[in-house]
């Protein structure tokens, strides 16, 4: 017997958004949609994503096995100079066309509104446009929208000596005092979900699979471990290089393990750059956005959302929760991004501050019963502890 | 202590919950006949529409019965031998023992009383298995997610007046999905079966008897915009509409739903008036029904007509804040006595006390909130109605008795129904709360506050 397609595409969905409401309009078909569920064409999605980053990353290599670098070929065919533009060129159109597919189901809500068109906007403005006009110029490219860890090399000194001042400055007091602040007065959300550029990606492109990261509480504990592990060593390797920096001309040894550039010598600043970078970064991070969600690099490795996970325990940043009124439904934890589930807490009536939220603000959106408030704070009395038990820590 | 609990929804399983966290080492046995994991019966629409999948509508990780020592009993309670302390099971089953007892076995659609309710392509909306049968009608099966778990062999067992019994597919027989649904019963329910109508792409009927939609909760001027807003997507609403009855082909699939207004085509029909208490299968235990209604007999603190044996939940009938005695057909409820109840079985004697009415809802993609006595037809009430139309559109409906506010009935933007109950609980003016309607505001960031102009 023939199935039916679903026509949220037809009339339901794709609603006119003349009345500005807050939460979801009508209903979506997610699991109904193969490509968004694990099926061939979904892992095919998933093997082209993963491909296209490892000859993104490696194609020296693909170079030397056929004889071909086809990305650096097709850039310069186009008039980029380099396949990282190219890079930076599709990434924005992935935002394009990912942020018109998100905000054609959520863009009813302002807040959802907002938050994605300021994202799509820095990262043409700032990920995109300015790093490839300033070498018009004679300067560098430089990236205002990253800080230090997550832009791991921008406080290495090496970097700082290269670039001008005033960008020197910049990234030393925003990676250093303005992030912190931020996160402490409006929680991460500021950077992982309006300004970020992997969590743009995330939030657009990576949108039609946020359903699939993964809310069981084993997930929740390895995120736990590895996201500190990697904080852990891009601190260590940070220091190491300021080491380096000055003392490695009187230790070669020490500076050939900690900074040595050729490929080969794995030393530690060529393997954080490989497997943390590349690897987790852009091959797991992104290819696999298909299989386990978008926010695989964001949950479990970025640094950034580390750091800044912590400052927003103490920050004014929380999710309010309307007592009584949750009926269990688990909208909120089915389309949190980042795996935390929401629902635990709605239903103990208990407000909380989740390390890994990054305050997309899909949970309260997708609430039917208008449960949860994303909001900044100081007034928060006893909601950093559980109150009751709750069925996830009992 | 062997502890037994029948029904393994969210009242039952709060009750064993709170028994497990004070009693690690009690035996605790859930009956359930319906699932074998404890689900959000208010998100079935989400499933059918694909929004979410079985697994995302449970609020415990399938772990949990092991991880918390409950043992399992997917069967049919028959009976409960209130001498000898045995509930008994359907397919020769050995019956459970228990030294306490609680029931919660929740709430069973009501069928329909017209000829022809039981034409193939018939059903309802209200469990696992209806959500399956609606499914099949109308996608012809479950999402990619695929379906509940099915039963274990012993199931099939299932009585045929059994609320959880898997019906058969007019589509499957007919070899065509439904076409033209047709949901009967203007309430909560039935407006949900047809807002997952709409989202597979159909055109429902809407029957609803009353001369507007819903209108224990709406006035006429809400239900107006609701109503609007259902055409607008494409459901034909018919109001004052009596269903006279249901015609079937030779085959038994239904094809048509009369009423006293004319004979519409139907090819799947979701009847949806109302639930009752499941308790029909206590027919022959020496447990209290209440004669009206049919639900389980209890006191203040959820004990039936038996010793150690409790009833909490939909089918319990619970004396309500005007001294009538029925049952709560809520979520909420069902949850507060859950845990009242498993205190209970834990030996203490706590009170279940209903606390003022509130509720919310989402009525296509309008969310509604109340709080109070709205409704209720008071001597001498007044209602305070103010309806914005501008970037957003809402309504807002305050109750005045005596110059005092007692209820709320909001539509279009969320609001904290805690503040508004504690504003009727201090008695505040029309005036004082229209000067702090936005404390209570609950909107999302960005939205702009509620003006009510010429206040
Ligand atoms: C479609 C729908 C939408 C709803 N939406 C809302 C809402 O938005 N807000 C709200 O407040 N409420 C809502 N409700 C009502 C709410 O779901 C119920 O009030 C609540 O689920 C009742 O819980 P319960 O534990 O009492 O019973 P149930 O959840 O009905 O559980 C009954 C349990 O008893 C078991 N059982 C019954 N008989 C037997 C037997 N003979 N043998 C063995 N086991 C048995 C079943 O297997 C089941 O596990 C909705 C209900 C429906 C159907
Ligand atoms: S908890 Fe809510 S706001 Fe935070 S990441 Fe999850 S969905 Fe987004
Ligand atoms: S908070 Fe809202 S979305 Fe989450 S489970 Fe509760 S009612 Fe559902």
């Amino acid at each position: 017997m023939q199935r039916s397609t679903p026509s949220s595409f037809r009339r339901y969905a794709f609603r006119e958004h003349e009345v500005d409401q807050q939460g979801q309009n009508g209903l979506l078909t997610t699991y109904r949609e193969g490509w968004r569920n694990r099926s061939i064409l979904g892992l095919t999605i998933s093997l082209l994503l993963v491909t296209f980053y490892v000859v993104l990353y490696w194609e020296h290599k693909v170079q030397e096995q056929f004889g071909v670098a086809p990305l650096t070929a097709f850039s310069e065919s186009v008039g980029l100079r380099n396949r990282w533009y190219l890079y930076g060129f599709l990434y924005s159109v992935a935002m394009i066309a990912g942020a018109i597919y998100y905000l054609r189901r959520h863009g009813n809500s302002r807040y959802n509104r907002y938050r994605i068109t300021v994202n799509v906007a820095i990262q043409i403005a700032l990920g995109f446009t300015l790093p490839f006009v300033m070498p018009l110029f004679g300067g560098k490219e430089l990236y205002f929208s990253y800080f230090w860890p997550l832009k791991y090399d921008y406080l290495y000194p090496q970097t700082l000596a290269d670039v001008p001042l005033y960008f020197a400055l910049y990234t030393v007091v925003g990676s250093l005092l303005a992030a912190p602040v931020l996160a402490v007065l409006y929680g991460k959300r500021w950077y992982c979900s309006w300004v970020c550029g992997c969590g743009g990606l995330a939030n657009t492109f990576g949108d039609p699979w946020r359903h699939l990261t993964s809310k069981s509480t084993k997930s929740w504990r390895f995120e736990q471990l590895s996201i500190h592990l990697v904080l852990l060593i891009a601190i260590g390797t940070t220091f190491l290089i300021g080491l380096d920096w000055l003392i490695g001309s009187e230790h070669p040894t020490f500076h050939r393990i900690v900074s040595g550039n050729d490929w080969k010598d794995w030393s530690i600043k060529s393997f954080y750059g490989f497997a943390v970078g590349s690897i987790l970064a852009g091959v797991i991070g992104t290819g696999l956005y298909p299989i386990f969600g978008p926010r695989v690099w964001c949950r479990n490795f970025c640094p950034m959302a580390a750091v800044l996970g912590w400052i927003q325990k103490v920050g004014r940043y929380r999710i309010k929760v309307k007592p009584g009124m949750c009926i269990s439904c688990g909208n909120c934890s089915t389309y949190c991004e980042m795996g935390i589930d929401v629902r635990s807490y709605a239903q103990a009536d208990q407000s909380f501050t989740r390390a890994s939220c990054v305050g997309c603000g899909m949970c309260a959106h997708m609430c039917p019963r208008g449960v949860l408030k994303l909001e900044n704070s100081w007034d928060r009395p006893e909601d950093k502890e559980r109150q009751r038990l709750s069925v996830v820590d009992f | 202590m062997r502890i037994v609990i029948i029904g393994n929804g969210v009242a039952g399983m709060e009750a064993a919950l709170a028994v497990r966290e004070r009693e690690p080492s009690w035996e605790i046995s859930l009956i359930s006949e319906e699932s074998d994991h404890f689900f959000s019966r208010t998100a079935l629409m989400w499933v059918f529409s694909g929004q979410m999948s079985h697994r995302d509508i449970e609020p415990l990780e399938r772990d949990a019965y092991t991880r918390l020592g409950f043992r399992r009993v997917r069967a049919r309670a028959t009976c409960i031998d209130t001498a000898k302390r045995l509930v008994s099971l359907a397919g020769g089953l050995d019956p459970v023992p228990y030294d306490r007892l609680l029931i919660a076995s929740g709430s069973r659609p009501r069928s329909g009383p017209w000829p022809g309710s039981d034409a193939r392509g018939v059903g309802h909306f209200v469990t696992l298995q209806d959500l399956a049968w609606y499914e099949d009608e109308v996608h012809g099966g479950s999402s990619r997610a695929g379906g509940p778990p099915r039963p274990d062999a012993h199931l099939p067992v299932s009585a045929s007046d059994s609320p959880y019994r898997f019906r058969e597919v007019a589509a499957e027989r007919r070899g065509r999905l439904a076409r033209q649904p047709a949901i009967i019963g203007g309430g909560l329910i039935g407006i949900e079966a047809v807002e997952v109508a709409v989202t597979a792409g159909l055109r429902p009927r809407f029957f609803i008897r009353e001369e507007w939609f819903w209108p224990i909760a709406l006035d006429p001027r809400e239900s107006q915009w609701i109503a609007d807003r259902m055409s607008h997507h494409g459901v034909d609403v018919h109001l004052e509409h009596e269903v006279e009855m249901l015609e079937a082909d030779s085959d038994g699939n239904v094809t048509a739903v009369r009423t006293n207004e004319g004979r519409y085509e139907a090819d799947c029909v979701v009847i949806a008036i109302g639930v009752m208490p499941n308790t029909s299968w206590l027919a022959g235990s020496a447990i209290e029904l209440d004669e009206r209604g049919g639900g389980v007999v209890v006191d203040e603190s959820l004990k039936t007509s038996a010793a150690d044996v409790f009833a909490a939940g939909d089918c319990a009938s619970v004396r309500w804040f005007d001294g009538t005695r029925r049952p709560e057909q809520l979520w909420y409820t069902a949850r507060d006595q859950g845990r009242v109840a498993g205190r209970r079985l834990l030996g203490d004697s706590p009170r279940y006390e209903r606390g003022a009415w509130y509720n919310s809802a989402k009525l296509m993609d309008i969310e509604y909130t109340t709080a109070g006595l709205v409704n209720w037809n008071l001597d001498g009430e007044k209602s305070w109605f103010f309806e914005e139309r501008g970037t957003v559109r809402s309504t807002t409906r305050v109750v005045v008795q005596q110059d005092r506010v007692v209820g709320f009935n909001m539509l279009g933007r969320r609001w904290d129904h805690s503040v508004l109950i504690r504003w009727i609980e201090e008695q505040r003016s029309l005036d004082w709360v229209l000067a702090h309607l936005n404390d209570a505001a609950f909107d999302t960031e960005l939205v702009p506050p509620l003006r009510i102009s010429g206040a």
